[in-house]
This record gives C-alpha cells, structure tokens and sequence, in this order.
C-alpha cells in the first residue's frame, strides 16, 4: 500500500481558459447556436426531415446519448453494489458523466420540436399513456439523482450508508432508463423493425457498452494528457465490462436478424435488406459489426493486445462509433418503407422538380442538424471538462487508485 | 351521441383526385401538402405491401392481358383505438365522443411522434411557413373550436402535426366532409356508425365494408368496400 498523502502536483495541467481546446469547443457551441437560431426562423424545414423520414439525427442522436449517461452510473454503483474495488477510482468520474450526459439528452430534444417554446407542455399536460412521457419523468429523475449523488461524493464524502443506498438506487434507475428509452421505439406496431420485446434489452447492453466506452475513453485522456495513473485493475475491470456488454449486445441485435432473416415477414425483411451487406444503410452494419464489434472484440479478447491502455481506448473509440451507428440503423431505415406505400406515397411538404411525394423515403441531415448536434457534443465535453476541475476529480481519482491493487 | 363514420366504395373511384384536391381547397393546404391522397393498388390487396407493385400513379399491376387497378384513397382513418392519441405525449391529438380524431393546435409541441406511430401515413408536420399560390387564404378561412380546443386555422400554423379533421367545421354545422360532397361517383357516404338504420352502417354490417389494416386493432372509423364489392347500379 502506498502513502495516501496527496500530491498536489498530479492533476495540474495548464488551466481551461488557457487550453487551446476550450477554445476550439466554445467556438463548436457558439456555430451550433446560430445554425439553431436559424432553425428557429426557417422551421424545421431547415433539417433534411420530412414527412417520410420523420425523425432523423436528433433523435439518434438523442438515443446515443442517453446510452452515453448509463455507463457512468453502472460504473460507479457497481463498484459499490458488487464491491468492485478497481473500479472504485471512477466512481466520481462516472456520475458526472451521467448527470450531463443526460442533460444533454434532454438538450438534443429540444431543435427537434416543431414549437419549442411548448416545452414545458410536456409537464403541465403530460399524457401518461405516451412512453415519450415517461421518458421525459425518468430522465428528469435520472440527472437530479446523479447530481445529487455527485453532491454527497464530493461534498459529504464521510456518508459511507448514505453513498450505498444511492448506489443501489442508481443501478436499477440506469436499467430503468434504458428500457423507457427502449419503449419509445419498441411499443409501435406501426414500425415493425422497432416493434420487438428484444427493444429494451437491446438498449440496456449498448448503454452499458457505449457508456463504458465512454469511461474508458475519458480515463485514457486523463492518464494520457494529465499525468493520472489508472491502475492497470481498473483497466482489466472496464476491459472485461465492455468485452461482456459488446458480446451481449451483439447477441440480442444478431437474434433479432435471425428472426426476420427466417420469418421473411416482407415488411421486417424490407428493412433487414437495407442495412444487410449490399443494402443502401450498409455502412451501419460495417460500422456497428466489423468496426465497432469484431476488431474492438479481438482487441479485448486478447490478452496480449487489451494489456496496453492505448489499445483499450482505441477499442473504446471504435465501440463509441459501432454504437452510434447501431442508432442511426435503429431510427432510420424503420422509416424508410411506410407500411402503405402506394404511389404516388406520401406527401413531403415541399415542392421539387422531383414532385411533392416520395414512395421510399430519404434522409440525409442538413449543415443545421449537423451543427446543431456537433455544437451539443462540445457543450457537453466542456461540461466535463469544467466539472472534473472544479470538483478536483483529478486528486480523488488518484487517491482512490492509490487504494488499489495493481 | 353519434359515431361519425365513412364508407369509401373502391369499385366506384375512378383516381380522379377531386377529393384529394377538394380537401387542399378547403382546409387551404399549401403547395406539397396532401392530407388526402389516392394511391394507386391492386384489386383485393391488403393496404400493407412489400413493395409498390408499380411505382408510378395510374399503371396497372400485372402483365398484359391480365391488368388490374384499383385506387385507394388514404386520409385519416379517424381510430376509435388511435395510436397518434396514445403516443401524444402532451394530449394534443384527443378523441371526440362522436370519434373524431382531432390535433389541438395551441398545444401541440411538434415532436412528430403521432407520425412515427400512426400505422396508416397520414399525419403531416408543417416543416416550414405555408407556401401558397396564389397567395391568400382559401376554403373555411376561419378558427374553428370545439370545447374551447382550436383544432383549425385558417393558415397552416409552422411547426405542428395537422391531418384531416373529418371537416369538424362541417359536421359540427350538419354538413358532411368535404371529400364526401365533391366526389364526382359517390364513392364516399358519410353517417352515423351508431345508428344501425344509417348508409355507413348497413354497408359495415350488411355489404362488408372493411377496416384498413383491421389487423393492427386501432378499430378505425373509416370503412373500404372492396373493388370488387359489385356495384349496385340503381334504376
């Protein structure tokens, strides 16, 4: 065991105001403000939605991140729960993840309403039968939880029974999450490549896989740039959580396939053959099974290979980009074949020399929408950034890690 | 309390799109948008397709000498068990007692997920300011409410999901819809589901009427008698 005295001089990089990356990321948000500004004036006429394609980036987007929020909470509580002494050093780490994460899922909704300023319609006429309802409650739930177990860690550390109790609130709370989030999409008979029980537990293993992901990624810049040494049972730790959560993952969405593979239900097998191999939505599948699956799975797998850190995080970055475009393969091409599609199809709402109907619909998202959610993903690193210096997430982390075991 | 309901015979329509542009004429539906379509299928078909036999507006299916048509024509299909309702998260698509399927359009927040829940493709988003020509308000021109909710306006309002009100307006003040009225074959009647003695009901209960996608359970109010369902040709 070595002396847990603290040294001061570990977590001291040059400040954020400094940083050249602040910077860069500030300018990020400022453009992702003015592309919404400029939503706000034109409608959402301004993105690459229409009525075929109805849901497009932010809600994949949307989906992603409250997948991103999970992992920090099953990180920290399991430490807690399962006793988990490796993973100990993160714990902090993870919930703050967690609560901006989650805000920032909330965020992403927001340029994706016709009238945002209805917002707040959602709680003062909410319709309880609408799982986009008991999504908004339980996210709600989720970020005041994880502020508040942020609160009791940083500030009332000596609350031993206190920080349990909260922990074994916040793993359920994380799977209950995913599983409303999973509903949203999983409860409608209209789509039927979302319309399957599998939904919900699809949705709880990619959270955990690209929310671990996510601790890895952001513990490997930390050590990296910031002279932090995560002990390498830490690592082994995350190495075998996002091993687990990828194969299981993986698992479900192959189950899936094989049903619709086999049952050849023609409006399933519509969708199945667009992202299969061939397909026109083909780069999800590379995406999610070859670049985000089997390499960062033959990473892990090796013990040879997942023993370096700079491997793991690259393993991460990969699974963080498979799981994106597991999202995007979730929203998009369920809306591509309409259940009736009859010509002339379904009326955009727009005038081309290509008419105002679309049979099969398409989507590609606009400069607006990409800005808008590049602009979301730099407020939310910023958020990070800011809330590890100011609760010297730094020192603890070193603290902790000092505690364990190589 | 009546039931509102609507039989459309598809061995009468001819494809003409006069309802289809009759109610863009009276609900003042800016250019590229079409609450009420008529798609183009085959005889005896279920409405759920794997693919478009055809892609284009009035080419028959199948291989000469063996052609067929048939016309569908798709608006809202006013379910007594709507999923647009269920999924509202706000309350803004309610249900009438006399079965409409109504949008309240001061509390409608646009997050569009009645379009991704509505089985049937017919709810519209408006994604951008109206866009008409020429450029002035056409049709029932005024607000319309039903207990104290705005479900009409007379310029399509940016940013929330419209669809076919069944014309509120209309049935409210003893009319029928527009659609029913303009229809050059009377194709389309109009009536009272709940009053056994009605036209709708006894071409539900007694002609065999169907449901569009009766199978998904959303108990629409909107009937079709098939193509081949024989014309009565009366006198």
């Amino acid at each position: 065991m070595v002396n847990s005295s603290v040294r001061t001089d570990l977590p001291r990089a040059p400040g954020l105001a400094r940083s050249p990356w602040t910077w860069l990321l500030g300018v990020l948000v400022l453009l992702g403000l003015v592309a919404w500004v400029y939503e706000l004036g034109h409608g959402l006429a301004a993105t690459g939605m229409r009525d075929v394609v109805s849901w497009g980036m932010y809600i994949f987007t949307f989906a992603y991140l409250v997948g991103l929020s999970a992992g920090g909470l099953i990180v920290a509580s399991s430490s807690e729960v399962f006793h988990i002494e490796a993973l100990r050093p993160l714990a902090r780490l993870g919930v703050l993840t967690a609560a901006v994460f989650s805000a920032a899922a909330g965020l992403m909704i927001i340029p994706d309403l016709g009238q945002p300023i209805r917002v707040l319609n959602l709680f003062i006429f909410p319709n309880w039968t609408s799982p986009l309802v008991w999504d908004v409650t339980i996210i709600t739930i989720y970020f005041l939880f994880s502020v508040l177990e942020l609160w009791v860690m940083v500030r009332r550390p000596e609350k031993k029974k206190t920080l349990t109790t909260l922990a074994f609130i916040g793993l359920p709370l994380a799977v209950l999450l995913h599983s409303i989030t999973a509903i949203i999409f999983g409860l409608q008979m209209s789509r039927p490549w979302w319309n399957t029980a599998l939904m919900a537990p699809i949705f709880v293993a990619s959270a955990i896989l690209s929310g671990t992901a996510l601790i890895v990624l952001i513990a490997w810049i930390l050590q990296r740039y910031n002279n932090l040494r995560i002990p390498a049972a830490t690592w082994r730790w995350l190495a075998g959580l996002m091993v687990m959560a990828l194969f299981v993952d993986l698992f479900f969405v192959a189950s899936d396939y094989v049903t619709i593979a086999w049952d050849n239900i023609p409006k399933d097998r519509q969708v199945l053959d667009l992202i299969l191999p061939g397909g026109p939505y083909q780069l999800t599948f590379w995406f999610e099974w070859v670049l985000g699956g089997v390499i960062p799975f033959v990473i892990l797998a090796s013990s040879k290979l997942r023993a370096k850190a700079s491997n793991l995080a690259l393993a991460a970055a990969l699974i963080l980009m498979g799981v994106y475009a597991f999202r995007i393969e979730l929203v998009i091409p369920a809306f591509v074949n309409p259940l009736i599609q009859l010509p002339p199809g379904t009326s955009l709402g727009a005038v081309s020399t290509s008419g105002s109907f679309q049979l099969v619909g398409h989507y590609s998202p606009t400069w607006v929408e990409y800005l808008i959610t590049v602009g979301l993903f730099a407020l939310t690193a910023l958020a990070i950034a800011i809330g590890y210096r100011r609760l010297h997430l730094g020192r603890t982390i070193q603290e902790a890690a000092e505690h364990v075991a190589d | 309390m009546a039931r509102w309901g609507m039989v459309i015979d598809q061995s009468k329509c001819v494809g003409c799109w006069t309802c289809a542009v009759g109610c863009k004429a009276i609900n003042d539906e800016p250019l590229g948008y079409w609450w009420n379509r008529v798609l183009t299928t085959e005889p005896d078909s279920s409405a759920q397709v794997a693919a478009p036999a055809t892609p284009a507006v009035d080419v028959p299916h199948g291989t000469y000498p063996n052609l067929e048509l048939a016309y569908l024509p798709l608006a809202c299909q006013h379910c007594n068990d709507a999923p647009c309702e269920k999924v509202c998260p706000v309350g803004a698509t309610f249900r009438r007692d006399d079965g409409l399927i109504l949008i309240d359009y001061e509390r409608c927040i646009g997050c569009r997920y009645c379009v991704a829940a509505c089985p049937y493709g017919v709810r519209i988003f408006n994604w951008g300011p109206a866009k008409r020509e020429p450029d002035f308000v056409i049709g029932y021109g005024e607000e319309y409410r039903t207990g104290g909710r705005l479900v009409f306006e007379p310029v399509r309002p940016v940013g929330i999901v419209e669809k076919c009100t069944l014309c509120v307006e209309r049935v409210d003040a003893n009319e029928q819809p527009f659609c029913v009225d303009v229809c050059p074959v009377g194709a389309r009647v109009f009536g009272d589901l709940d009053d056994p003695k009605s036209e709708v009901s006894v071409l539900v209960n007694d002609e065999g009427a169907e449901q569009l996608l009766a199978e998904l359970g959303t108990n629409p109010n909107v009937y079709y008698l098939p193509s081949s369902h024989p014309s009565k040709v009366s006198d």
